[in-house]
């Protein structure tokens, strides 16, 4: 079982979780507050499961550690909901290479270093903060709990189920927030991004760029575009039209003109230490039209060497005959431009050796040898180069 | 290759005992007999017993010696161009990459790492070397992995193959790094040492 997966089940509220059942219950007026215990017995329930939950997390191969990224998504948390709220939360970067970030009841939140990739600036990662935030403070998780409760039949809940795994599971099954609760979750981050002086429009922002993605894999493979649809349990659940244009219209309402902080550069400092790690990992997801229009969207400020060797990247390992001169092309554009990594080198002459273009690919190669010595591929690279 | 998609599908419906295997499919490979493999002509010769136990793919299948958490063979008996490494996991979300029978040795090692990462859900896969290295008499290729899939063990790999005729042929071994890897790596490298296409010869 995928630990993240499961976890994902268990949270309180994804962003993306496909909601199963329509919450009949008004938010109840306890919020969860600086400090908040719960007292009631299903909600206890809950925490405990979730701090179950977070011992494994703690201990997890796939959270990231790094101390400058943690506090600064740590600080961007706090500036959001203040920072008197973020004392009662504890976030947890994971490698993950999707779109997604969740709440724990607890105050355990998860964000994944897909959402991380896609979200531009940093008030794009403050609306995903404070969306999530306000599943928390709204107590999302026992609503849901409780109206989980009253449509099945929950009596082997946690009892008959073995392990965590079973559990999470079983959480997964009936419990994941409804429609009526994500927009308010929703609509709890736009006054704490205006409060925190960032653009409040960012939250519309970021599922607007999850739906063009989601047309651009459709697109790239082909098929219908998923970003309307509801699927079944585990299916993805997209940022519907109508949400994405009540976050709009709730942000025109809202904006004050002193609310206008994108914080582009310093979210682009935070995350450059991790940016080649996590394209990578997007590249080799095989989804070559969300990663396109990834790498197209940033490009909007310019083509860096970085954005550039990506590409290569990209459609090299896509692989098509069309595809390998443009991936050489790429290659080629990233090393003229300057700061490319050395591995460009390698990937020009990998796509023209392909392409059938056997002699400038060994000098690539070769070059690509000379500038890494230590390459852990030398010794096959070398036979490619010629010797 | 771990048979993790399958067990993660049925944890996700709750149907915690469509989990079990079909032990029916279980076959004793006996030591040191020729075998042909994955539904090809590729032989080898195992140095102990080993277990089959599946086949992730149509020209695929799997060994192992104490269940394959533990230590895992794979077969791969002549992919062909336009076909994936193993079966599909969510053909519609999370479709794996195919085999190109122009690919280069390390278009092949990322197009297996690429297939674990799709197939096992996780970002934390390292390919550790890549080199040149003879396989059942072609020159062919020769990598280490490692990677941990959401079961959060770490484990490490090793894999030889060649694209012979325009198919890909390879063998592939993986075990938990601790104790596993090392103890049972050896029967691995003999069996790929004896990876061969034997030559049916004709009767004068």
């Amino acid at each position: 079982m995928r630990i993240a997966r499961a976890l994902a089940a268990l949270a309180a509220g994804t962003l993306i979780v496909q909601p199963l059942i329509a919450a009949k219950d008004k938010a109840e007026p306890i919020y969860a507050g600086p400090g908040y215990i719960p007292t009631e017995k299903d909600e206890r329930g809950l925490w405990m499961q979730a701090e179950d939950a977070e011992r494994e997390v703690k201990k997890s191969t796939f959270v990231i550690r790094d101390e400058a990224l943690n506090a600064y998504v740590r600080s961007v948390f706090c500036r959001t909901v203040s920072a008197e709220a973020c004392k009662d939360v504890r976030i947890y970067l994971t490698r993950t290479a999707d779109f997604n970030a969740m709440m724990y009841p607890n105050g355990m939140m998860i964000v994944w270093s897909g959402l991380m990739l896609r979200t531009r600036n940093e008030a794009q990662l403050a609306a995903v903060l404070g969306h999530e935030y306000t599943h928390y403070r709204n107590r999302h998780s026992v609503l849901g709990f409780k109206n989980a409760k009253k449509n099945f039949a929950l009596g082997a809940w946690l009892g008959g189920l073995v392990g965590i795994l079973g559990q999470v599971v079983a959480i997964g099954s009936y419990f994941t927030y409804s429609r009526e609760l994500e927009a308010e979750a929703d609509t709890g981050s736009i006054p704490l991004l205006n409060t925190a002086g960032y653009d409040p429009h960012a939250a519309s922002l970021v599922w607007e760029q999850l739906r063009s993605e989601m047309d651009a894999t459709a697109l790239a493979r082909n098929k219908k575009s998923r970003k309307d649809k509801t699927g079944g349990m585990f299916a993805t659940h997209p940022p519907t039209a109508e949400r994405m244009a009540a976050l709009k219209a709730q942000a025109d309402k809202a904006a004050k003109p002193e609310s206008n902080f994108l914080g582009r550069a310093e979210y682009k400092a935070a995350l450059a230490p991790f940016w080649a790690s996590f394209v990578d990992d997007q590249i080799k997801l095989n989804d070559f039209g969300a990663t396109e229009f990834l790498l197209e969207s940033l490009a909007k400020e310019g083509w860096s060497s970085d954005l550039l060797y990506a590409r290569g990247e990209l459609y090299r390992s896509r692989g098509r005959v069309e595809d390998l001169p443009k991936a050489a092309a790429f290659y080629q554009q990233a090393i003229t431009e300057g700061g490319a990594p050395v591995e460009a080198w390698r990937g020009m002459g990998l796509a023209k050796l392909r392409a059938g273009q056997a002699e400038d690919g060994k000098i690539a190669l070769k070059e690509y040898l000379k500038l890494k010595p230590d390459a852990t591929d030398r010794s096959m690279v070398a036979m490619l180069a010629g010797g | 290759m771990k048979g993790i998609g399958t067990l993660s599908a049925a944890l996700a419906t709750g149907a915690l005992l469509a989990a079990t295997p079909v032990l029916a499919a279980i076959a004793l490979k006996a030591a040191n007999v020729p075998v042909v493999v994955a539904r090809s002509t590729l032989t080898v010769k195992p140095d102990q017993a080993w277990n089959k136990v599946g086949r992730p793919g149509r020209l695929s299948e799997s060994w192992t010696l104490d269940g394959t958490a533990l230590n895992e063979l794979t077969f791969y008996g002549g992919i062909i161009d336009g076909k994936t490494l193993f079966k599909e996991v969510d053909k519609v979300n999370r479709p794996l990459p195919k085999f190109s029978k122009t690919m280069l040795a390390p278009d092949v090692v990322q197009l297996f790492e690429s297939s674990y990462r799709i197939a096992l859900g996780t970002p934390l896969m390292t390919i550790e070397t890549v080199e040149p290295a003879t396989f059942a008499g072609s020159p062919g290729f020769r990598f280490t992995y490692s990677f941990s899939a959401t079961d959060e063990v770490k484990r490490k790999g090793e894999a030889r193959g060649a694209i012979i005729g325009d198919r890909l042929y390879m063998i592939s071994y993986e075990a938990p790094r601790l104790h596993y890897y090392d103890r049972d790596l050896g029967s691995f490298q003999k069996i790929a040492e004896s990876a061969s296409f034997p030559v049916t010869t004709k009767k004068k």
